[in-house]
């Protein structure tokens, strides 16, 4: 009997331990609880102070020493003997303060966050996997180690990295793992080209060649021309060299075929919305209070915890450099070093295709391209799902790309198969480019280092303490037809692939132009008398015209001056749309909330500014108006494209009788002037529910209700913040995207002096208080000065803590 | 007092095991010191209950004190109880279980 009990109180207390050592899902996932709770090694562990401990750490073939300082804002400035060491260094000090993310973006780059959350995350894996990322970031890691400086340069960061790794235990586990119960592998090259490619396939998906096939079937090509324009005709291009274009371009005597026009049924990938973009621009000297240039830069992009940007500050001969990194990569990206400034914007031209595709039958194995039967490879894909068995995923190859939709995927029938050609699936040297631009010296060293670079496209903006400015528009575009790209292609004649590149040297660039200024929002890039076609799915209309008006209309610029403008609310297109909004209201009719709301919008002074009050209704008034004018996209059974905010004002101003303004579900014909008074009045009644809802009073910042979140969407981690702006404005932050990191270097020859913050921090670990102390700095628009001239002298006994990597004694 | 004691001593224990092994040390330190000390089955399934939730409850009260909360307040939103509460019940039943065990092994 006595031993009965024993037994069975031992095995319930085995049993008990074990199921309390172990993740389990009942509903939602339940971490290992007896170690998750434990507070000499679960999350309670994970909790921190503003104090950072100093140390040192031995690192297995490391070459000398290297000393890392944290200032007070945890940014690391790293001073070691050699490059090999200093990116060893950059990959264990990312590692320090990131791992978790870095490896939770690989997975979700590869395809592989089943692995870690279960199978509600199959279609994302199987979407990332048939889009050929890894496929990419193979091919990319290909070409870095084929050359000797990024080999040594991605060689060293894994090794960073893994030496990091290897200092973990459960106890000192970034919490995300503990939460998930899982564990860290050790990092490879593949990983850094995956994050690469994420951020490609991130900047390359705004197209919409689906979408545009079938407007093209339900409304004809006048339609389509009216809608669509290849340039929308708004004034700025990004390089206005007209007439100066003096070389010979690549052209040809084909044309690329469409595939036949149909209804394609098949629901296309979400878009990258169009709030991803950015700005960035350059003021020469001459402008200047100090003589001497001012560069700025904010990619706006979808705005996480941790963020995407890392910022650091990297020494070794021949090197010193800071400025934002991607976690996961070597090098910097965003930055500035003791001679140069850059930044980048998106390019947003169309880089990637759609090419419909004829199998010979169901195998797959043969496939039609110019009267022939071509041979397909297939990929098995193994995609592992957390609890479940592994699911097997077979994508079919041909010369374009990845067969993305056929069968077994997104499938409306068997006779559809579209393939993807995007130009992020051939080899490149982005980490050639960074690495040389991080050590470029002037105009000469920033062309070089950018004849490297080819995906994804952007506009390089640059500025030299030695008074040089310059734009240029960097990527490797394909030689584009007339309206090629557009539209699904014809897979099935090698005509219609892309023929050719754009020469780099014919690339649009141009230095130091007489405005004295270059800046980038996204815009159309170039003047009409560029010799090639330039497409793509979306031009920015707004940010761009406002950021050159006032950089034309201000002189003796200070860094003030221009973080101001990288904080402006003012909404270029409100103000040219609300007064033509308002002249079709009647106010004598209104009353109660809708005459409140008219009054609101009237003395609205077109700022998106956090207290606003007037923003909201505008917005909301948008909101209903697009719909409604735009009732044939929106109602249709297929996937269609939407003309621009910008073409339905222009529309709306020019032609208000336009066939397009009648709404279709109603009898009577509406021209715009019914249309405006209905979304105002849908507006005013969503204000009156959202107010009902919320009960507070709607302010721009309180309808907005934005947020950073962290990239689990764990709520506990995230925040919600109240900040200006909106998606057009010059800072453009909206609910879920916005500056992910600004900017300001000016370069005196005295030595640089460069402002920057992000809405993060660099720690990425929620028990940390540097996990969003520049969240905080950043909400309320402020700046961290960022420490670079002599700063290892100058933090003399003021630096947070100092981690010593030393060579291991094996 | 033979109650205190196994507290104490559990709690003693467990504390310095804790600094260098995994967090299950807790149930063989209660496991070994309700057999060492021997009370009655239901004395020892309290002591070892209380010795490791005290000690859970204050190291994390230690921790949370230290850190100004940063970490329990949000950890607090993504458990089903307030995380104290949680840290001594699953602490507390592992260590009373296993000092039940101790004491039966004892008496048989």
């Amino acid at each position: 009997m006595k031993f009965i009990k024993v037994g069975l109180s031992g095995i319930v207390s085995i049993a008990l331990i074990y199921f309390l050592n172990t993740s389990h899902n009942f509903g939602s996932p339940i971490p290992p609880l007896g170690k998750f709770l434990d507070p000499f090694h679960g999350f309670w562990q994970n909790a921190q102070t503003a104090n950072v401990k100093s140390e040192s750490v031995s690192i297995t073939g490391l070459k000398d020493k290297v000393t890392i300082l944290y200032d007070s804002a945890l940014i690391p400035h790293i001073y070691a003997n050699n490059d090999e060491d200093l990116y060893a260094a950059q990959g264990y000090i990312t590692a320090k303060n990131r791992l978790w993310q870095m490896e939770f973006q690989t997975h979700a780059a590869g395809g592989r966050i089943s692995e870690v959350v279960g199978k509600a995350a199959l279609d994302f894996d199987r979407t990332q996997r048939r889009l050929g990322m890894m496929f990419a970031a193979e091919t990319s890691v290909k070409s870095m180690e084929a050359n000797p400086i990024a080999k040594a340069m991605v060689d060293s960061y894994t090794k960073g990295v893994n030496a990091y790794i290897q200092t973990l235990y459960y106890q000192n586990l970034p919490i995300e793992y503990k939460l998930l119960g899982y564990e860290p592998e050790p990092w490879t090259n593949i990983k850094s080209g995956l994050l690469l490619k994420y951020m490609a396939k991130t900047l390359n998906s705004g197209e919409r060649d689906l979408e545009m096939t079938n407007a093209l079937k339900l409304f004809g090509k006048e339609t389509i021309e009216l809608l669509f324009p290849d340039n929308e005709g708004v004034a700025d291009p990004i390089v206005d060299n007209s007439g100066n274009w003096k070389f010979k371009p690549v052209t040809f005597d084909s044309v690329a075929s469409a595939a036949p026009v149909e209804l394609i049924s098949l629901k296309p990938f979400e878009k990258s919305p169009p709030d991803v973009g950015s700005n960035n621009w350059a003021v020469s000297g001459t402008k200047t209070k100090s003589g001497s240039p001012i560069l700025c830069n904010d990619p706006h992009l979808e705005l996480n915890l941790p963020s995407i940007w890392y910022v650091l500050h990297m020494n070794a001969p021949g090197i010193n450099v800071m400025g934002a990194s991607l976690p996961g990569s070597p090098a910097i990206i965003s930055g500035f070093n003791d001679s140069i400034a850059w930044g980048v914007t998106n390019a947003q031209r169309d880089l990637v295709d759609w090419y419909k595709v004829e199998f010979k039958d169901k195998n797959k194995n043969e496939y039609l391209s110019d009267g022939q039967w071509k041979l397909t490879k297939k990929v098995i894909e193994t995609i592992k799902i957390k609890g479940e068995p592994v699911y097997y995923d077979t994508v079919v190859y041909t010369h374009h790309g990845p067969v993305v939709f056929d069968h077994s995927f997104h499938a409306e029938s068997e006779k559809n198969h579209f393939a993807y050609r995007w130009i992020a699936h051939d080899p490149s040297e982005e980490i050639l480019t960074f690495y040389k631009l991080n050590r470029a010296r002037n105009y000469t060293g920033y062309m070089e280092a950018l004849d490297h670079y080819s995906s994804p496209a952007q506009n390089f903006v640059f500025a030299c303490v030695n008074g040089d400015i310059a734009m240029r528009i960097q990527g490797k575009y394909p030689v584009r037809r007339k309206n090629e790209g557009k539209f699904i292609l014809d897979g099935r004649k090698t005509s219609s692939d892309w023929q050719a590149f754009i020469p780099a040297d014919q690339n649009v660039s141009y230095k130091n132009p007489s405005r004295g200024f270059v800046s980038s929002a996204n815009q159309y890039p170039v003047d009409a008398t560029y010799p090639y076609y330039v497409q793509a799915s979306n031009w920015e209309a707004y940010r761009n015209r406002r950021i050159n008006k006032l950089l034309s209309a201000l002189t003796q610029i200070t860094p003030t001056d221009l973080m101001n403008l990288q904080l402006d609310n003012f909404n270029l297109k409100a103000s040219e749309s609300l007064p033509t909004f308002l002249s079709y209201m009647d106010s004598t009719s209104l009353q109660g909330a809708e005459l409140e709301a008219f009054k609101k919008l009237k003395s609205w002074d077109y700022k998106n500014d956090i207290e606003s009050e007037g923003a909201p209704y505008y917005e909301a008034w948008i909101k209903a108006f697009l719909p409604m004018v735009w009732d044939e996209f929106s109602n249709s059974k297929v996937a269609l494209p939407w003309p621009s905010t910008y073409l339905t004002i222009k529309l709306m101003k020019e032609k208000p009788d336009l066939s397009y303004f009648d709404a279709i579900a109603t009898p009577e014909k509406e021209t715009v002037k019914e249309i405006i008074q209905k979304s105002f009045k849908e507006a005013v009644d969503s204000i009156e529910k959202w107010k009902a809802e919320k009960k507070v009073n709607p302010t721009w910042a309180a309808y907005k209700d934005a947020s950073v979140t962290h990239l689990l969407r764990q709520k506990a981690f995230s925040y919600n913040i109240e900040h200006g702006g909106n998606s057009s404005t010059v800072n453009a932050h909206s609910k879920t995207h916005g500056p992910s990191w600004r900017m300001v270097v000016s370069l005196e020859k005295s030595g640089i002096n460069a402002w920057g913050v992000y809405p993060g921090g660099q720690s990425g670990n929620p028990g940390s208080p540097y996990y969003n102390n520049l969240l905080i700095l950043w909400t309320k628009g402020q700046y961290v000065k960022l420490s670079f001239t002599s700063a290892a002298e100058k933090m003399k006994g003021k630096e947070l803590a100092t981690i010593t990597l030393t060579p291991s004694s094996k | 007092m033979k109650f205190l004691i196994q507290i104490l001593a559990t709690i003693i224990i467990s504390f310095i095991l804790e600094l260098f092994l995994p967090w299950w040390t807790i149930a063989v330190t209660s496991f070994a010191v309700a057999y060492l000390v021997d009370n009655k089955s239901l004395i020892s399934f309290w002591a070892g209950f209380l010795g490791i939730a005290i000690l859970w409850v204050g190291m994390a009260l230690y921790i949370d004190q230290t850190t100004h909360s940063i970490l329990t307040e949000k950890v607090n939103r993504l458990l089903p109880l307030n995380a104290f509460l949680l840290t001594g019940l699953i602490g507390g039943i592992v260590g009373g279980l296993s000092a039940l065990t101790g004491s039966f092994l004892r008496s048989a």
